[in-house]
């Protein structure tokens, strides 16, 4: 269980869901200069909200008939709170000193948690979720859930899609543009307001995907669990380079093969037998941030954010 | 943290027209783009060099080369024959002080605050010596207010010393960040556009400004677009073309440059350049001095309105692409 | 009289209308005569229904069953009714009482109406949710509704200072897209014409008044500040608190409105170190006001919590650098006193370091954690800080809690933490005993209370001192902006790491004391976010909550932030949503805080300018008397 393999792929499962939410923070940091600390509650909310439309629908129905209605229920709670969000709580700081919406994304942060928390029936304790069926599948050596299936092609979809949809399409090049330099892409007629609500709404849907792939692939939905994720997947979005979707996905994975890794062999190097294990995972992955930071701040593949010397 | 007030030996005892300010083979690229291209450019104590070109030509972009904002790709820049390390910080401690473009004042200091914070790297007391307050911390701190109230006295701003910096009026903002450059106690100043977005009484007012900074010993380096400020002002102007300098000289021999004039200046007599800014200009040269009035020739009278007419269209364009 | 310039005051802008433009406008129509006599028989109906009964059983708290003796709630109505009969009586012109309406406007009278009207009609409605119904009301609660009523309406129909009429051509841009729309636009005019503005009337200058008298106003000031500020804290029962909250918060709005509270920054900016020394003097008196060990508990959580987050405010306020992990330094100065202290689960229990050398060794460890974090991170982007410092603040209690032996090696006991901290004895002076002094008893938590006191003072001292001095200003030029301050010279890694360094080592020391008080220090308080303070989420509201770069806002903060969760049981499971809501709302709406550093209110006001009078006196002019006890 404890081969490197096995734990290379069980990185490579957390890191894309990593990945997935990072896509959101560096869209938004690479346009704005937003660390949009509400964004691991998007992703939890995604989460609740596929839950909602399963706990909903008639008993007996197919998981993979659900499935793409989880995915819309999710997606939907998502993007519109990320799109409220922006709309009614940072837009309107735009002019202001940094720390504002900085601030405001922490209390809204907080609201969203306690709001699941508070009104979400049950949600004080884990909820537990509907998983695929089959499996584990065995690949080599290798253990394979069905939950990390869905969540690699989920990431796989996603991330050829986003990039085609930047490459290709007339929105994308325009979020390209604006994420180079406002104000000229202002000047050139595109409507940056516009451009920044698909920013929020993008990284919104890839949360909720992320949310649902989380609860597929652990069984339960937990009204914490946005914080934590939030907080990996914006140090994988650091990683990577800010602003940067590619560096964001590499981020994330690896951040996940790092993490995994340090929880197993860690413990194998003499003098640190009692720094590995789970705990210990979330301490190496902070100390591989502040490497990353000094080493290479502008991370592996490099920033891409507005210049607004 | 030492508490000792160092003071930057006076401008007066640099060497007299020697090089101040060496800039050689400056390059700066940024990815695929070149903006500067192998610039030199000397300074001496004591001159007043102006940099022209049209916008885009890389001249504040050379400016920040200078000043250790960017690390230029290759070239050296010394100053009193030490190369300047690529630190914003470091560069001011060895006494080159700049403005900027777009004025970049802490607005929600006061004026005072504003010139006692341009005096920081002239000053010693750290956190220890605030904390303690000893005499040593009084003496500095007196003396630093002292110096500051001067530089406002000079500037014109001493009444409004506890005014919010940004309450000023425009005019005002850009002398406080002149002040506000002058406090580190330079011996060569940077002007990015000084009087860009001034009307013509300030713009003449400015030049008196720049002359008697020259005339306290501090040498001068400005950008600018007005051409009859940089012509009355400089001794020598430099033309930055698409981040090539062009031609450097007197202001005579670039004003007949025919590159220059092809590129930047336009035709200097032809036409009836019908500008808003041209009655103005008139007007304020009708109030201003005895030369004006002096020189009341047809000639110069057509001469002036065309420099004006020219600075006043190069100024719209200007205001054009800043927003 | 000559006046104060009107900038003295430490509230806000003042518009550049001419006085022309201002209206005095009622609400209500009415002649004066009949607005002012409605008003009077309020606040007398009011004032006589506090001596009734409002309900006959003593199942509501504070026992409102007893006729000619106020109780409870109606203690409250009856302080708030009377208030606004004195400030009425000041404004109608009656000699004697003038000296309350220094600014000659009614709009005092009228917040402290609504005030009353608030406090009264909340007890009222208390009375009949909890109790079931209407009918539970004695006929004195009705008469107590009925005449708050009154007495609102007769001091809407007061001649109130407003806002100037709306420039017909404004153009509204707030509105977005319905700033084209004519009901939208004309429905928000009638809004904004409808608020009152009393900011820019002059006062006279109190400063004319003779020396002893000015002195005696602060003192008295200070007394009562001590007064109220005890009341609120010893309040037992949830209703009253938020009776008092209401009373408290319209009565310092009244204050401000009628010039009193602007009349009061001129006297204490005037005798600076006196009205200090009278709020020390004050904060000093809290333990002996009042006997009970657990209001001194309070006391003294409030003082750590606030000295913290003055700590906080150097990095965050006056630099401008986002710390959200800034308990975990808290926590490092705990850890590191317990480890010290001579307890029997600490590591190195034979050592037992005297208190100085213990809160050196808070400082120092906290310090060097500072630096640790800041040093490869204070080069980078700004908002990379903040990632940084709340991966620093899980981290820590992830690794203090695993640090048991267990899961790692033994340095502090994992979950359990160190315990069986023994008490402070400083100068043969044993903080865990009773001492009595004089014919007051001194327990633990006062003594604790005491020192945190001298500790706090030692904190503000260093927070001026830094603030107000070259260093302070290349705090501000840095946050104001960071390119133009390195052009200026100002090495930005070097002075931004200085008050990160600064502010961790504040933290450590508040966290020295903090480990005594508690006898113990457990992992789990410091997380970014929870139910209970300290934790880095309430330490950055206080800051921001409080007021950024001012000496008292983060105080204020602090003790609101403790008081209310404390207090308001019931929304304990609400807290945190109403917390972040707030947060929220608070940035959006008013992002200076409570007490405006006027440069702050600026930089987020931008419609209003500030015309100077007096010299600025630094960043806020609310004296320390305001903070604390």
């Amino acid at each position: 269980m404890h081969t490197l393999p096995q734990q290379l792929a069980n990185g490579l499962f957390i890191g894309s869901m990593y990945g997935l939410i990072a896509i959101g923070y560096t869209m938004v940091y690479g346009i704005v200069q937003l660390i949009n600390f509400a964004h691991g509650e998007i992703y939890m909310t995604g989460a609740f909200g596929a839950l909602a439309v399963w706990t909903n629908l008639p008993d007996g129905t197919s998981i993979w008939l659900a499935l793409p209605l989880m995915l819309l229920g999710g997606a939907i709670v998502s993007v519109l709170i990320a799109i409220a969000a922006e709309r009614f709580a940072y837009r309107p700081l735009r002019g202001a000193p940094r720390l504002a919406p900085l601030i405001t994304a922490i209390g809204l942060s907080l609201a969203l948690q306690q709001a699941i928390f508070l009104w979400y029936p049950g949600a004080d304790n884990a909820k537990s979720f509907p998983q695929l069926p089959g499996g584990p599948y065995h690949v080599g050596s290798i253990s394979i859930q069905s939950g990390d299936i869905f969540l690699v092609c989920a990431a796989v979809v996603c991330m050829i899609g986003l990039a085609a949809f930047v490459r290709t399409s007339r929105t994308g090049r325009a979020m390209q543009a604006t994420a180079q330099d406002p104000d000229t892409a202002q000047l050139m007629g595109i409507d940056t307001n516009r451009i920044i609500v698909i920013a929020f709404a993008i990284g919104g849907f890839f949360a909720a995907v992320a949310g649902l792939a989380s609860g597929l692939k652990y069984g339960q939905v937990k009204y914490d669990i946005g914080f934590q994720a939030g907080l990996k997947a914006f140090t994988a979005a650091v990683l990577g380079g800010i602003g940067n979707i590619y560096g964001a996905m590499l981020g994330g994975l690896v951040l996940g093969i790092a993490e995994s890794c340090a929880s197993a062999y860690v413990s194998n190097i003499p003098g640190m037998q009692q720094l590995g294990g789970g705990s210990w995972a979330n301490v190496w992955a902070f100390v591989l941030l502040i490497v990353v930071l000094l080493v290479r701040p502008q991370g592996l593949l490099g920033e891409r954010v507005a210049d607004r010397a | 943290m030492t508490t000792i007030t160092k003071e930057q030996p006076t401008p007066a005892q640099a060497p007299d027209g020697g090089p101040l300010l060496q800039a050689s083979g400056v390059i700066m690229r940024f990815g695929g783009l070149t903006a500067v291209r192998d610039v030199d450019l000397t300074v001496n104590s004591g001159e007043i060099v102006g940099l022209i070109g049209p916008n885009g030509a890389g001249k504040t972009t050379f400016f920040n080369c200078l000043t250790g904002l960017y690390v230029p790709t290759e070239g050296t820049v010394s100053y009193r024959g030490e190369i300047l390390p690529p630190k914003p910080h470091l560069v001011t401690q060895a006494g080159v002080a700049r403005t900027f473009q777009n004025i970049r004042l802490f607005s929600n200091m006061t004026v005072l605050e504003n010139v006692l914070v341009g005096r920081h790297t002239r000053t010693r007391e750290g956190l220890l010596s605030a904390l303690i307050r000893g005499p040593r911390y009084h003496k500095a701190e007196a003396r630093s207010r002292e110096r500051a109230m001067e530089i406002l006295e000079f500037i014109g701003l001493a009444d409004k010393a506890d005014h919010l910096s940004r309450n000023l009026p425009y005019g005002e903002q850009r002398k406080l960040e002149i002040a506000r450059a002058l406090a580190s106690e330079p011996g060569l100043l940077l002007l990015d556009e000084p009087t860009a977005g001034m009307n013509p009484q300030e713009t003449r007012a400015t030049e008196e400004l720049v002359f008697a900074i020259r005339d306290q010993g501090i040498a001068v380096l400005v950008i600018e677009h007005d051409m009859r400020f940089i012509f009355n002002l400089c001794d020598r102007v430099a033309v930055l073309v698409q981040g090539e300098k062009l031609v450097e000289g007197t202001s005579d021999i670039v004003q007949q440059d025919e590159r220059v004039i092809a590129a930047y200046l336009g035709e200097p007599f032809e036409g009836a350049p019908a500008d808003e800014g041209d009655a103005a200009v008139e007007q304020a040269e009708a109030g201003f001095g005895a030369e004006a009035e002096a020189e009341a020739g047809a000639g110069t009278r057509a001469e002036a309105g065309a420099d004006a007419g020219i600075a006043a269209d190069d100024a719209g364009e200007e205001q054009e692409n800043d927003r | 009289m000559t006046d104060i310039p009107v900038a003295a005051a430490e509230t806000a802008a003042v518009t550049t209308a001419k006085p022309s433009a201002r209206r005095i406008a009622p609400f209500v129509p009415l002649p004066l005569t009949a607005a002012r006599a409605v008003t009077l028989i309020g606040v007398v109906a009011t004032i006589a229904a506090t001596f009734m009964s409002w309900t006959y059983t003593t199942d509501f708290p504070g026992d409102l069953t007893v006729t000619g003796y106020p109780g409870g709630l109606q203690v409250l109505t009856l302080v708030s009714g009377i208030l606004t009969g004195l400030f009425a009586l000041g404004a109608f012109g009656l000699k004697g009482l003038r000296w309350l309406a220094p600014n000659h406007s009614h709009n005092a009278v009228l917040l402290l109406a609504l005030g009353t009207f608030a406090t009264t009609w909340y007890t009222v409605i208390a009375i009949a949710q909890e109790l079931g119904g209407l009918a539970n009301l004695d006929p004195g609660g009705f008469v107590a509704a009925v005449g708050t009523l009154v007495l609102l309406i007769g001091a809407l129909a007061l001649p109130i200072h407003r806002h100037p009429q709306e420039d017909p051509n404004a153009e509204y841009f707030e509105l977005g897209r319905l700033s084209t729309v004519p009901v939208a636009v004309a429905g928000y005019k009638w809004l904004r014409e409808l608020r009152p503005h009393h900011t820019d009337l002059p006062v006279p200058d109190p400063t004319r008044l003779p020396g002893w008298v000015q002195r005696l106003i602060i003192t008295l000031a200070a007394a009562v500040g001590l007064e109220v500020l005890t009341y609120g804290l010893a309040t037992g029962y949830t209703e009253i608190f938020l009776g008092f909250l209401i009373v408290v918060v319209f009565a310092i709005w009244a204050l401000s409105a009628s010039g009193l509270l602007r009349q009061f920054s001129g006297l204490t900016a005037a005798h600076r170190s006196f009205a200090n020394t009278m709020g020390f003097l004050a904060a000093l008196a809290y333990p002996f006001a009042q006997n009970d060990e657990h209001y001194a508990n309070l006391g003294v959580n409030i003082l750590i919590f606030g000295t913290v987050a003055l700590g906080l405010n150097i990095v965050v306020g006056l630099t401008g650098l986002l710390d959200l992990g800034y308990v975990a330094f808290l926590g490092v100065g705990a850890y590191a006193a317990a480890l010290v202290s001579g307890s029997p689960f600490s590591i190195w229990s034979g050592v037992q370091f005297p208190f100085w050398a213990a809160a050196l060794t808070g400082m120092a460890a906290s310090l060097v954690f500072g630096v640790l974090i800041g040093a490869p991170t204070l080069r980078l982007r700004g908002d990379y800080l903040a990632i940084v410092t709340l991966g620093f603040g899980e981290i820590f209690r992830i690794v203090v809690n695993s640090l048991d032996g267990v899961s790692g090696p033994k340095v502090t006991n994992g979950p359990n933490g160190i315990s069986q901290i023994p008490d402070l004895s400083i100068f043969g002076y044993n903080l865990g005993d009773s001492h009595d002094v004089g014919s007051v008893t001194l327990g633990r938590f006062a003594n604790y209370y005491l020192l945190m006191l001298l500790i706090t003072v030692i904190v503000v001292l260093i927070f001026t001192r830094a603030a107000d001095s070259r260093i302070g200003r290349s705090w501000v030029a840095i946050r104001e902006d960071e390119t133009a301050a390195t052009a200026m010279g100002i090495n930005g890694f070097r002075v931004k790491l200085i008050a990160f360094a600064l502010g961790a080592s504040l933290a450590g020391l508040a966290g020295t004391v903090s480990a005594h008080v508690t006898y113990n220090v457990v992992p789990s308080p410091y997380q970014f976010a929870g139910a209970a303070p300290p934790n880095s989420a309430f330490l950055l509201a206080a800051v921001v909550l409080g007021g950024m770069g001012t000496v008292s806002g983060p105080i204020l903060g602090a003790a609101l932030l403790y008081l209310i969760p404390e207090k308001l049981g019931f929304l304990q499971r609400y807290e945190l949503f109403a917390f972040g809501l707030a947060l929220v709302l608070i940035m959006r709406f008013r992002p200076e805080g409570i007490i405006p550093n006027r440069r702050r209110q600026l930089e987020f006001h931008e419609d209003e300018t500030l015309v100077p009078g007096k010299r600025p006196l630094g960043d806020d002019t609310v004296p320390v008397s305001s903070a604390g006890a």
